[in-house]
């Protein structure tokens, strides 16, 4: 059992360049086992640039990114996930034309190690019983039996969560959740998240200061792919060259 | 052999000027609207088919050369306007929905035009020597066709208002749409100019290869390479990569058979897929 | 799960009820109807093998023919030039089928979208021309023709050289490949197969190894595909090169998509439906295919998902409406 206040993610002068572009430029990042950490900054900072160095959906130029001690710098995503990170999108990211159970049975069953061709999905009772559990905890059950296009936009946040929850990750990437919700929804879904995601260790990149505030416990603002600045949300909050860059040009 | 190498290479340059055009009307419609015509082959086939009515007809090449690219171009509005409009944003059901066009045109030549192939005579009949051998004039002519076709369309491209649009639709659709730019007469029209390119092809390579229902098969795998090797999208790599590969095709053929040859240029082309899906001239 | 349990019960008296109709059938119908049937049940074995690449893996791949062609050629040679029995043969023109199928899959899975169906057309070519061209093993476009061997099963031997032999010998291989192919698509791995075709990011991120499953569909379909290409050749008695040209895989595109694509039962009914059209118009038109690629187009642009899919809606339609 990792200690309350063992660092979970690190990464280390960690470089992204798209041609001569520097889109991460030597970010040093520390994740603490139970921290939400938000990652803000104003479009095109390299934040989901960042996730996805950390995902392996994109490559690092240079440097070093560490989970749970081993390093997953060159790993691809399918085996990142094994290591036990999860992620949702910007864009929801969902299996469209399948059902919400489907959705998260899909997500469920992948912790296991052998797809049997030879049986029915059906008949894998532990995955049945997550799956029923998973539901439970997103609200969907009521909705488990529709086609997930046919969800409204803030269900169909919640279902990506869930989809990412079921992988049982230690560390969760959540790319703007609140992204296309009014300010209503917004609330409804933060509200959600509370209860979804307690105890559960997450960097939360987002553009909604109202939410950062309420739910983060330490922020890093990237500028330029450059970490800022990195602190509590009230040390951030006084900090001038943050109010200059970000929050004074997001409010002029 | 040097008479033999000469006139292989000459083959190649001419058969190379032919492809490049059918190449670049494949590679305009997929840069632009992303859709593989896979009945672009069928649309050469067509052109030298009516091309064969038309000079039954009237007696005269020149007159189908310019009339059978617009009959065809006329069967690319019905195409793009008709079945490809609704489904231009699903590249994969464009594949499926253009083989079964494909299909249509192949099968419906076959009734009325037949079976057997036909030849189209050359209209230059004279021929000139060549290092001991006679070669037709008519093809260095066609070759000279193809080279001022593509001058016209590079200055089409880069010279006109459509070209413009055009070039601005393939580099950013949405700012297009929100310059103003008709994308849909836009799309219609690249479709309609690179069906009429095939057809006009079509028509050239007549009087040098035989007209039949299936002319157009080998010819749509040809420009697939092409356009691979060249980089979809990328017009000026088209016709390096036609006359480069009609080159390597034309010159291995006197050394190795054409089937062999043609298998290297698949196996090549493969390679280019894995390693550089952008095309050899692609940054 | 009762509701499961009901569709699985009716699936199986429908499956049972058409079984036993296609069973007496070769008492009521002629000779030459029981070659037809037969030649369907192998395009149909070929268009399902399709669907579960392209209609549950989302992959659309025009190199089918190659695995069908290899594993027409597979048993033909093997019967005609090694002389071996037709047990063994038939067994071979599913494995080298799915070796074939590796290597090709290796590199085109790599690749996705339009260049996967590039690079499979490419394959599909590449065999095609070899087949063609080294005319002393192939017989090239002529072909080859051979007399395979009675079928052993056990205490049964199944004469292949008979019409009615060959009808059930085909009707049986196909009916478990079916099955084969209905567990596994309601398998985990199938469960696999259609989150990579739904969204191949998405099923990445939650850590399937897209590329590695992918192959194992492609592996799959080929095997099938060649084991249709087996069962046709024993069929025709002949194995020619003009089976691998890539566009032999538009017959499964067309039954696939005109019948619904990822459904099985979708391609069954498209390949009855079409080889029936093409089967009665051929005495009125010489060009069938002319029919076969209107009812293609009209398809994709009218019913993208198929009969099953027009089915469906209305099915529900009228649910809603009730």
């Amino acid at each position: 059992m990792p200690e309350k206040n063992e660092i979970i993610l690190e990464l280390k002068e960690v470089n992204k360049s798209f041609g001569g572009l520097l889109a991460v430029n030597r970010v040093n990042l520390s994740i603490r086992k139970g921290e939400l950490r938000a990652l803000i900054g104003p479009n095109g900072a390299g934040k989901t640039t960042l996730l996805n160095l950390v995902t392996g959906t994109l490559r690092a130029s240079s440097g070093q990114i560490f989970f749970k001690n081993k390093e997953i710098t060159h790993l691809s995503s399918h085996q990142i996930s094994h290591e036990g990170i999860a992620r949702t999108m910007q864009i929801t990211s969902l299996f469209s034309g399948l059902t919400v159970f489907e959705n998260i049975w899909t997500a469920v069953q992948s912790r296991k190690k052998f797809f049997n061709p030879f049986i029915r999905a059906l008949k894998w009772q532990d995955v049945k019983e997550k799956t029923d559990s998973m539901l439970e905890l997103t609200g969907l059950k009521d909705k488990a039996q529709l086609i997930c296009s046919e969800l409204s936009y803030g269900d169909q946040r919640i279902l990506e969560m869930g989809i990412a929850l079921s992988t049982e990750p230690d560390l969760l990437l959540l790319d703007e959740p609140t992204a296309g919700l009014n300010s209503q929804e917004s609330m409804a879904l933060v509200k959600k998240m509370r209860n979804m995601l307690s105890g559960q260790t997450i960097i939360l990149v987002e553009h909604d200061m109202g939410v950062v505030m309420e739910l983060a416990d330490n922020i890093s603002v990237l500028h330029y792919g450059a970490i800022l600045a990195e602190g509590t949300p009230d040390i951030i909050k006084e900090n001038e060259e943050v109010k200059k860059v970000y929050l004074g040009s997001e409010h002029a | 052999m040097i008479s033999n190498l000469s006139v292989a290479i000459l083959n190649a340059v001419v058969w190379g000027m032919i492809m490049a055009l059918i190449a670049l009307g494949l590679n305009m419609i997929f840069g632009l609207l992303h859709i593989i015509n896979m009945a672009h082959g069928a649309l050469y086939m067509l052109g030298a088919v009516v091309a064969w009515y038309l000079i039954q007809g009237t007696g005269n090449f020149w007159i189908a050369l310019v009339i059978a690219p617009l009959c065809v171009a006329g069967v690319g509005i019905l195409m793009e306007r008709g079945l490809l409009r609704s489904i231009e944003d699903k590249p994969i059901t464009t594949i499926i929905c253009t083989f079964g066009i494909m299909l249509v045109i192949q099968q419906l030549v076959l009734m009325i035009f037949g079976g057997s192939p036909r030849r189209i005579a050359a209209p230059i009949p004279y021929r000139f020597s060549l290092f001991q051998l006679q070669y037709p004039l008519m093809r260095v002519v066609v070759a000279i066709i193809s080279i001022l076709v593509m001058a016209g369309l590079w200055f089409f491209l880069n010279k006109t208002k459509y070209g413009l649009w055009m070039r601005a639709v393939v580099q950013d659709r949405e700012m297009a749409v929100g310059l103003g730019i008709p994308v849909n007469k836009v799309y219609m029209w690249t479709f309609v100019l690179g069906s009429a390119l095939a057809a006009f092809s079509g028509v050239l390579a007549a009087p040098i290869v035989s007209v039949d229902f299936m002319m157009g098969r080998e010819v749509l795998i040809m420009a697939f390479i092409i356009v691979i090797v060249g980089g979809m999208g990328n017009l000026e790599g088209s016709v390096i990569a036609a006359i480069m590969i009609s080159m390597i095709q034309g010159i291995g053929a006197l050394f190795v058979p054409p089937a062999i040859a043609t298998v290297f240029a698949l196996a090549f082309m493969i390679i280019v897929l894995l390693f550089r899906p952008q095309g050899l001239f692609g940054e | 799960m009762l509701l499961q349990r009901g569709k699985s019960l009716g699936f199986i008296l429908i499956f049972v009820l058409i079984l036993l109709i296609l069973i007496t059938l070769p008492f009521f119908v002629n000779l030459f109807y029981q070659t037809f049937l037969t030649e369907l049940f192998v395009w149909i074995l070929f268009a399902i093998s399709f669907d579960l690449i392209f209609g549950y893996t989302g992959l659309l791949s025009f190199g089918q023919a190659l695995f069908l062609g290899l594993g027409s050629y597979t048993v033909t040679i093997s019967i005609k030039k090694f002389g071996l029995s037709t047990e063994p043969a038939l067994l071979l023109s599913i494995i080298i089928p799915m070796i074939f199928s590796w290597f090709v899959g290796y590199f085109s899975v790599k690749l996705s979208g339009i260049h996967f169906v590039i690079i499979t057309i490419i394959f599909a070519l590449i065999g095609n021309i070899i087949g063609e061209t080294w005319t002393s093993f192939t017989g090239g476009s002529d072909g080859l023709t051979f007399s395979p061997r009675p079928f052993h099963l056990g205490l049964f031997q199944i004469n292949l050289m008979d019409i009615k032999g060959n009808y059930y010998f085909v009707l049986a291989i196909v009916a478990i490949c079916y099955l084969f192919l209905r567990r596994m698509v309601q398998s985990p791995l199938g469960k696999v197969f259609i989150s990579i075709r739904e969204n191949e990011e998405r099923a990445r991120l939650i850590g399937y190894n897209v590329q590695r499953y992918k192959l194992i569909a492609f592996i799959i379909a080929g095997g099938l595909s060649g084991l249709a290409g087996g069962l046709y050749s024993l069929t025709l008695k002949y194995a020619a090169a003009s089976y691998l040209h890539w566009s032999v895989s538009g017959h499964a595109v067309v039954y696939t998509i005109v019948g619904g694509m990822g459904t099985l039962i979708g391609p069954v009914l498209g390949a009855g439906i079409v080889m029936s059209l093409e089967h009665y118009l051929i005495n009125i038109l010489q060009a069938t295919d002319l029919v076969v690629g209107i009812v293609l187009v009209f398809m994709v642009l009218v019913a993208p998902k198929g009969l099953v899919g027009l089915i469906q809606s209305r099915f529900k339609k009228g649910k809603v409406s009730a």
